[in-house]
């Protein structure tokens, strides 16, 4: 666990205290300690802080019955699931699912348990929780690249398997009381930000609940990306791969030279 | 200490790859192999991607054949002709090997491909070298010469397009150099090896080349089609991680001066012995994976595009 620096915690506290009682109407207030991650050469995950403020209608009124839900989101992108069958003795990749439009992270934290929160329906509308992401037109095809059928309790199995997955790599994560009040109106919430993160822009959106209905949300981009040497090698990698791959190999050849070289001193 | 590995975009423990690369370096200098086919499992033991690991791989390979072919370039043990020759088969088979590899990762066979070759040519090379050995090291303690194999003709003779190689003494057709050229080529992109161990047999027991010349010959023609292969993994799998390749040529190259040192000091045939229990105990791990239920028969990969 990295620990956050104290005066971003500090400054994202005073920004919330101070914008908080400017509010009139019953809203959110929220920043994340974070805009930015970077990952360099000695990333091994992080955590982002997520701090808010309801600021109630009334002023000095009790904040009762309110919800706090966070949903951290990646940049989505096409996945493809493959199950492994035995043939022969030998287990191997054998019918495929990809799903077009699939979340690479996908973090929500709450208050309560999501399903007290508010209804499913809601919940599902709103595309809250890792249940109700909606992963696009599935296309199944068999071992040997053709499209086939699946019945829809065989594809649920496929979906389930990619979402068990990425929980395993702690891709996809849930928090129920994963945010916490302090005291009547601050709130804050702590997301986990494994190594194995894909790139990009992230979202994070707070939704504010009473009585099971949505009253406000807000949303801040995070934006995730390598940084330093990282980006350069991955850069260079993707748009010149035919010179990065020269270099790698004359690197490499230029090793063993200076290796023999040594040797051969007495 | 960790590091965050740019292409395989994991973080990994240097300690444990450098270990890694010394205790492989180590064994490559002695016992004379490039040591591709132990490392390649191990990386994908730690969990490397495959593709990765096998693409990666070919830059230790590189590095550590440089230091064999010039150590053998001064001691003048190489036959250039049958070198060139056999790098033209191998230049061919690494091409067919990376366009092989790229339609089998699009099926989604890769990863079971690689593991099945490997368990296939670990097991048979490891058993071979296993009895070998041990009936060496019998028949040095029953003080009886093993009986030599004979000198005469076999049906490679009688193949067409001979040529001379005047420094292995051979007057032979050039298609069976070409075919074990392309055969290892195609080894050596989809596994991520030089395949010296398939090649020196080959060249000693088919081709009937000279042992002196053998090893390094065998070095000459593997700078080359590694370096080919290296550059192609990296060119269309987008699979070569400098950083881990770094890692593994430093560990590599200190390993291997220790290797070869402790050579020197161990009896030969129990120290292929040890290198034949080393490849069966590895191929039995990978061919256990491939048998044993998986704890989650699904798996889900990044849809990326491929060029």
């Amino acid at each position: 666990m990295i620990a956050l620096p104290a005066y971003r915690v500090a400054l994202a506290l005073a920004f919330v205290v101070l914008t908080a009682g400017l509010a009139r109407a019953d809203q959110l207030v929220t920043d994340l300690s974070e805009h930015q991650i970077a990952i360099r050469s000695n990333f091994t995950g992080t955590q982002v802080l997520l701090f808010g403020a309801v600021e109630a209608r009334t002023p000095g009124a009790r904040a009762i019955n309110r919800d706090i839900v966070v949903v951290v989101q990646g940049p989505n992108a096409p996945a493809m699931v493959r199950r492994k069958e035995r043939v022969a003795g030998i287990w191997i990749n054998h019918d495929s699912v990809t799903y077009p439009d699939v979340p690479g992270y996908y973090a929500v934290a709450s208050t309560r348990p999501l399903e007290v929160t508010t209804t499913s329906d809601i919940l599902n509308a709103l595309r809250i929780g890792i249940e109700s992401i909606d992963p696009g037109v599935a296309e199944a095809r068999a071992i040997d690249g053709t499209e086939q059928m699946l019945l829809p309790e065989q594809e649920t199995a496929f979906w389930k398997a990619l979402i068990r997955n990425r929980q395993r790599d702690r891709l996809y994560v849930s928090v129920p009381g994963g945010v916490t009040f302090l005291g009547q109106t601050l709130f804050r919430a702590r997301i986990d930000i494994p190594a194995n993160v894909p790139v990009g822009l992230y979202t994070a959106k707070v939704y504010l609940f009473q009585d099971g209905d949505v009253i406000d949300t807000i949303s801040s981009p995070l934006y995730i990306d390598k940084r330093g040497i990282e980006r350069l090698i991955y850069r260079m990698a993707h748009s010149d791969p035919l010179l990065y791959g020269l270099l790698a190999v004359l690197g490499a050849a230029f090793a063993g030279w200076l290796a023999s070289a040594v040797m051969r001193r007495p | 200490m960790q590091i965050y590995l740019p292409i395989a975009e994991m973080p990994v423990s240097v300690l444990t790859i450098l270990a890694m690369g010394v205790a492989i370096g180590f064994l490559s200098g002695m016992f004379g192999v490039g040591g591709g086919f132990l490392m390649t499992p191990l990386l994908i033991f730690l969990g490397i991607p495959p593709a990765v690991a096998v693409g990666t791989q070919t830059t230790q390979v590189v590095a550590s054949s440089v230091t064999g072919a010039l150590a053998h370039f001064t001691r003048k043990s190489i036959d250039f002709k049958m070198g060139a020759v056999l790098l033209a088969g191998g230049v061919a088979g690494s091409i067919s090997g990376i366009f092989l590899f790229k339609a089998l990762s699009r099926m989604g066979q890769i990863d079971l491909v690689i593991s099945l070759v490997y368990v296939v040519f670990l097991s048979v090379i490891g058993a071979m070298m296993m009895v070998e050995s041990v009936r060496a090291i019998r028949a040095a303690r029953g003080g009886t010469v093993p009986a030599r194999r004979g000198g005469h003709h076999n049906w490679i003779h009688g193949l067409p397009f001979k040529m001379r190689f005047r420094r292995s003494k051979l007057y032979i057709s050039v298609i069976p150099p070409i075919l074990v050229g392309y055969f290892v080529g195609t080894l050596s992109a989809i596994m991520g090896v030089g395949g010296g161990f398939i090649m020196i047999p080959a060249m000693i027991y088919l081709l009937r080349m000279p042992t002196n010349v053998v090893i390094g010959t065998s070095f000459f023609q593997i700078v080359f089609v590694t370096a080919l292969t290296g550059v192609m993994h990296a060119y269309t799998n987008f699979a070569v991680d400098i950083v881990l390749g770094f890692l593994l040529v430093i560990g590599g190259v200190v390993g291997a001066q220790y290797g070869v040192r402790a050579a020197e000091r161990l009896p030969a045939e129990q120290l292929r012995a040890l290198l034949a229990a080393i490849l069966l105990l590895i191929s039995l791990r990978l061919g256990y994976e491939l048998v044993t239920t998986p704890t989650d028969l699904y798996s889900v990969v990044d849809v990326v595009p491929h060029r």
